[in-house]
């Protein structure tokens, strides 16, 4: 196990910085302090156990890399959206593992800034950020999956308590998580998007049960999710009732604009990867100076240059303090669709190696093909591509579906 | 990204007079249309203000450049545009002419010519192509060797302008030979002047692409809310629905990407990726859109074949192919093989 020993936080010198200052800071502190072992573009590379994956994070958070925005009050680092694009232009740039508390970082913390109570602010968002409470998203349903407004697992008042009863699947980290952001229906199946909660729930309370399923690259990162009779304090709803779906949309346009913001950057490291890769084979060298391959090179490139202006542009928009609302689709779209392109690019090239094949050509199969299998979820999850392409066709260019 | 100003102007500023201005120009030959544009202090953009300009960024130019291809302008504006700016110190009397809407002038933006030296001046040989409007235009910059270029008068002993076969109605573009052309030295640019040229003309390429894309979806939009069939309008079908989501995501991955390609960090990965992006979007959007109106998209009438004309001869015109190629083959140079470790931060 690697024990994550980090340089001082830079928060305490790094209050004052901001622009160019403040991204140099960031990428000297990543750079000395990211376990070698945690990179998949090395060959030292050991996927993280859990409890050092929780380690290297609250490191993270303390040096000022998670929290960015959030407010000083509820341990966040207080920081501009800019600032935050800077940081995640940083961690993009190298190969780290994907947090095991997005959810927490990006979607709950969100949303209960946006509707929590003071109390919950206190008590939920420090232990997010510093690890203590990994949460999961209990949204998706065997029944309700794209169409979220017809989930069914239910949330019953009764005194100061909620009893939820249902089945959520596809809950990403289920397994490892101390909390889950539960959506959940108060009213009749027929109210559709009316009549629906959302919840704080914690996993060891009696009735939960959580079942992992095996994923196609093997892990067993997803799960099924069973509420049975749960007892939920009134003190964990977030948000007034009847106003879960209002929430959930909040969630969902954060997810797609601004979740994991690092990604375009992140999509750089891998093709530099790739490139760096195929450059110390023979063959691969050969093949990669091939115009075909130049072209299909270029075709990446464009595809980040284009993932970077989306990101920059929702941004700004956000900067300049508006909603995002549909046009975080246009990103999520981009982004999924290129990402999978490029994955199938990097393993028909790597498929080409000479042999024996190289250990840095081995580093980078490893990598490739195991993104090339996850890369399938990534049209599928926060909204397929049929429901991106929905949303942009009704909300963005508004067509009409009546007779 | 910075927000840029001039004296307070934003570009968007300059979107609406761009679009009357274009409109105004439909029935105007090119003469004409130079100095009702210049009238409208829209040809000056680029250029020093000594040269009667309005000395502002590339940013500036976008709007223009947009509602020009928005609205077919059958005029060479982003050569214009540029020229302006890059004969502001070597020929300021050139420049200030094509500001004013006196000189028409282009870009011959395919081929390279032979160049030897005799005295003061310079004899020039080869064949060049891609120049919009060169039939009607009183100068052409043509490309020497490799990085220098040299203004040529059209009615210079030896310059034979021909028309060429091409795509494009609305800006036709036609191929120059030039045998024994003798101009001043003085009339041959600094070494950096093509390349800065062919880099911000990619940007204006990309917003040219970007205002036919435009009109082209509305267009489609607009057949797809009205046209009925089955007692429903086509709107109604999810494939056409999902076929336009796409061509929107499309559009404003070309008018995010300018605005990118604009801002105070672009360099030149910036400028070609935003050309190959609208290049490839842009033909993506007009055959959609034609495709989205059925029989009627195959006619005369409706307009959107001359945007998609107009679209395949500004990414034939910045060579899209050999772009996307020498992109990759940048990118592919500037990384070292891998060695054992972390090698991609």
């Amino acid at each position: 196990m690697t024990v994550i020993e980090t340089e001082p936080p830079v928060t305490a010198t790094a209050g004052e910085l901001s622009g160019e200052a403040y991204r140099v800071a960031m990428r000297r502190w990543l750079r000395a302090n990211l376990p070698a072992s945690f990179r998949s573009d090395s060959a030292a590379f050991s996927a993280p156990g859990l409890q050092e994956q929780i380690a290297w994070e609250a490191a993270m958070y303390r040096a000022g890399l998670a929290g960015i925005t959030w407010p000083k009050a509820y341990g966040g680092h207080g920081r501009t959206l800019r600032e935050h694009l800077i940081a995640n232009q940083e961690i993009g740039a190298l190969a780290m593992p994907e947090s095991v508390n997005s959810i927490g970082k990006e979607l709950a913390g969100p949303i209960i800034l946006a509707v929590g109570t003071e109390e919950q602010k206190h008590r939920f968002l420090p232990a997010i950020l510093e690890m203590r409470d990994i949460w999961c998203q209990g949204f998706s349903e065997p029944e309700a999956g794209s169409d979220l407004a017809g989930l069914r697992t239910r949330a019953m008042r009764d005194g100061n308590i909620w009893r939820i009863s249902g089945q959520k699947i596809w809950t990403s980290g289920a397994y490892r998580a101390q909390r889950c952001l539960v959506l959940a229906r108060t009213g009749p199946l027929e109210d559709r998007h009316r009549g629906l909660a959302m919840f704080a729930v914690r996993l060891d309370a009696k009735g939960v049960r959580v079942r992992p399923i095996r994923s196609i690259d093997g892990r067993e990162s997803f799960c099924e999710v069973f509420f049975d009779d749960v007892e939920v304090l009134q003190s964990d709803a977030l948000g007034a009732p009847d106003e879960g779906w209002n929430a959930a949309i909040r969630v969902l346009e954060i997810e797609r604009a601004t979740n994991r913001m690092y990604r375009a950057w992140r999509f750089e490291n891998e093709l530099r990867h790739l490139i760096a890769a195929c450059k110390s084979d023979p063959a691969l060298a050969q093949l990669v100076a091939n115009r075909c391959y130049e072209a299909k090179i270029g075709e990446v490139v464009v595809d980040i240059e284009v993932l970077k202006a989306h990101v920059e542009t929702a941004v700004e928009a956000l900067v300049k303090g508006d909603r995002i609302g549909a046009r975080g689709s246009l990103a999520k779209l981009h982004w999924s669709e290129a990402h999978q392109r490029f994955a199938a690019l990097a393993i028909e090239l790597l498929a080409q190696a000479s042999l024996p094949q190289l250990p840095a050509v081995q580093v980078a199969r490893r990598r490739f093909e195991a993104i090339y299998l996850q890369a399938r979820a990534e049209t599928i999850y926060a909204g397929t591509t049929e429901i991106q392409l929905g949303i942009i066709a009704d909300r963005i260019l508004q067509l009409s579906k009546g007779k | 990204m910075t927000t840029l100003t001039g004296d307070g102007l934003q570009p968007s500023e300059f979107a609406v007079t761009a679009a009357r201005a274009v409109a105004d120009c439909a029935a105007l030959g090119p003469r004409d249309q130079a100095k009702h544009l210049a009238d409208d202090g829209l040809l000056g953009v680029l250029a020093s203000q000594d040269v009667g300009g309005l000395d502002l960024p590339l940013a500036f130019a976008v709007p223009v450049v947009t509602a020009a291809g928005s609205g077919l302008l059958g005029f060479p504006l982003m050569e214009a545009l540029l020229l302006s700016r890059a004969l502001q110190d070597a020929l300021p009397r050139v420049a200030e002419a094509i500001v004013s809407g006196g000189m028409l002038a282009t870009i011959a933006w395919q081929g390279t010519l032979s160049a030897e030296r005799e005295g003061e001046s310079v004899v020039l040989n080869g064949w060049v192509a891609r120049a919009a409007c060169a039939r009607d235009a009183d100068c052409i910059l043509v490309r020497i060797g490799t990085a220098a270029a040299a203004l040529v008068p059209t009615d210079s002993e030896g310059v034979v302008v021909e028309d060429a076969a091409g795509l494009d109605l609305t800006v036709p573009e036609h191929s120059v030979r030039l045998q024994g052309v003798t101009i001043p030295a003085a009339s041959v640019l600094p070494d950096s002047t093509w390349a800065l040229l062919s880099s911000d003309a990619n940007v204006l390429r990309a917003a040219a692409i970007l205002g036919s894309a435009e009109t082209c979806l509305a267009l489609a939009q607009e057949h797809v809310s009205t046209r009925r069939q089955f007692g429903r309008a086509l709107s109604y079908n999810q494939a056409l629905r999902h076929s336009l989501a796409r061509q929107k995501l499309a559009l404003e991955g070309i008018r995010h990407a300018i605005t990118r390609s604009v801002g105070e960090a672009a360099g030149p990965v910036e400028h070609d990726s935003v050309f190959l992006a609208a290049a490839a979007y842009g033909c993506a959007i007009s055959e959609g859109a034609l495709q989205v109106h059925g029989g009627m998209g195959f006619t005369w009438d409706v307009p959107v074949h001359r945007h998609l004309r107009r679209v395949r001869a500004l990414q034939a015109q910045g060579d899209a192919s050999g772009s996307l190629a020498a992109l990759g083959r940048r990118t592919i140079a500037a990384i070292a093989p891998a060695s054992d470790l972390a090698v991609s931060g």
